[in-house]
């Protein structure tokens, strides 16, 4: 724009000038400039103090604790190895590799590294990991097994800390195999697993909801049975107005699936009230 | 020492001390900390996806204030994208610019009226100020930051002080006036 004659000084010339940052061959120009216009000697100043004010105002941030978010994630960042999510992507990791890869990752590790890459672990989701995982074990699916039922439930509802229940699917064909406790995101999730004469099986989870409803989960405050497909697995949740989720997942089709979730709605219902009482 | 250009791993103690830094620039961008400390994330999963264009020792610092930028943009233009045909000034995502002056700086009138004021200037302005006020960074390295030539760096930079100066300098004119 303004091509500036030689011998003035430029805005740009002062704004460097005051960094510190003028090419040697301006100095003098600048300087004298400066020595003759008291006037580009104020706005020098100004600048300086500007920049003095602006550092007093933002280094307050630099003090602030790094929340743990930060932390794993620059952790992960120097990894020289490729993370398993990373390398595999979520969509392969999200079908049958979950099954092989899920179980030396850690639970913890999984879920904190897919919400690292962005996609929130939704309860549908985690229901889908969860039944992936451990009903593709074919000889230790449970930590309990149904021969102690009772036992099983009372632990899950100690660990829970609210009362859940084992609802009783033989009349569909499923025979309870046991339950297991699941880490979740913020409050631990209960499975149940229930297998048909094919060793086809499905399973019951159940956890409570946190507070605030996250992205992508079922409002609270309401039942509506929800469906969802999460890695070719139909998952069926509703989430009660205890603010507890529960979620019913297996490689059924979506009637079959909702016919299962209606039985165990209703069973609950029935277990429930005749526990108030 | 020769610069291990296949060395794909990003020095540990390097990141985590950058991370307030990055904090502080991420948190001018955005001018809001929650959105601010995502940008952070984002930025660290892509260093690494980048990592193999970090030459090991040189500033780790000054490549994650490039990485970031260029997060940043690409996520202004999605949003832009996203919005459609609702009309943003092309200086601002549309969200609001505000960064918060906390405790022990309240007794400091002039830190919140360069704060504030810094609000009115635009996103490019906010940009070049931090990096080069605040971070005292070389122009040079602003220029290879921003991708732009450094007399943009330059010209911009000084427009910048000179709009914060003028806005600062306003209360006080007017009171001036009065008396």
């Amino acid at each position: 724009m303004n091509s500036s004659p030689p011998n003035t000084v430029s805005d740009a010339d002062l704004s460097a000038y005051a960094d510190g940052q003028l090419a040697p061959e301006q100095m003098a120009v600048v300087e004298a400039a400066l020595a003759r216009d008291p006037e580009l000697a104020m706005r020098v100043a100004d600048y300086r103090a500007q920049s003095g004010l602006l550092r007093d105002a933002l280094d307050t941030v630099l003090a602030e604790p790094i929340p743990e978010r930060l932390l794993a994630a620059a952790s992960s960042a120097a990894l020289r190895e490729p993370s398993l999510v990373r390398r595999w992507g979520i969509p392969a990791l999200a079908a049958a590799a979950t099954l092989i890869l899920g179980v030396g990752l850690g639970w913890f590790g999984r879920d904190a590294m897919i919400e690292r890459a962005g996609t929130p672990t939704t309860f549908a989701r985690s229901v889908a990991y969860a039944h992936a995982l451990y009903a593709a074990d074919a000889r230790r699916p449970v930590e309990v097994w149904a021969a102690e039922e009772k036992s099983l439930v009372t632990w899950l509802t100690k660990r829970l800390g609210f009362k859940v229940y084992a609802p009783d699917l033989n009349g569909l064909g499923y025979a309870l195999v046991g339950g297991r406790l699941v880490a979740g995101n913020e409050f631990p999730t209960a499975l149940f697993m229930y297998e048909n004469a094919d060793k086809e099986r499905l399973s019951l989870q159940v956890r409570k909801q946190s507070a605030r409803p996250r992205s992508g989960d079922a409002p609270t405050g309401e039942t509506a049975f929800r469906y969802e497909i999460e890695n070719g697995l139909g998952v069926f949740y509703w989430i009660d107005d205890e603010n507890c989720g529960y979620a019913i997942s297996g490689k059924l089709d979506r009637t079959q699936l909702l016919k299962m979730a209606h039985v165990v709605y209703a069973q609950l219902a029935v277990l429930e009230a005749s526990d108030k009482k | 020492m020769p610069p291990s250009v296949n060395d794909a791993a990003l020095p540990h103690p390097e990141l985590v001390a950058a991370i307030p830094r990055l904090r502080r620039y991420a948190r001018v961008l955005t001018g809001d900390a929650a959105r601010a400390d995502d940008l952070v994330q984002d930025t660290l999963a892509r260093a690494w996806e980048k990592r193999r264009l970090w030459h090991a020792g040189t500033d780790l610092r000054a490549w994650l204030f490039t990485v970031m930028h260029n997060v940043h943009v690409n996520q202004l233009a999605l949003f832009r994208r996203e919005a459609g045909n609702v009309s943003l000034d092309a200086d601002t995502s549309g969200l609001a610019w505000q960064l918060p002056v906390r405790g022990n700086q309240v007794d400091r009138v002039e830190l919140m009226e360069v704060v504030a004021q810094m609000g009115r200037l635009t996103a490019d302005q906010r940009e070049v100020l931090l990096l080069a006020a605040v971070e005292e960074m070389r122009y040079e390295e602003i220029a290879a930051v921003l991708a732009v030539p450094i007399g943009t760096v330059m010209s911009r930079l000084s427009r910048a002080r000179e709009k914060l100066r003028r806005l600062i300098s306003e209360p006080s004119s007017t009171l001036r006036v009065v008396k």
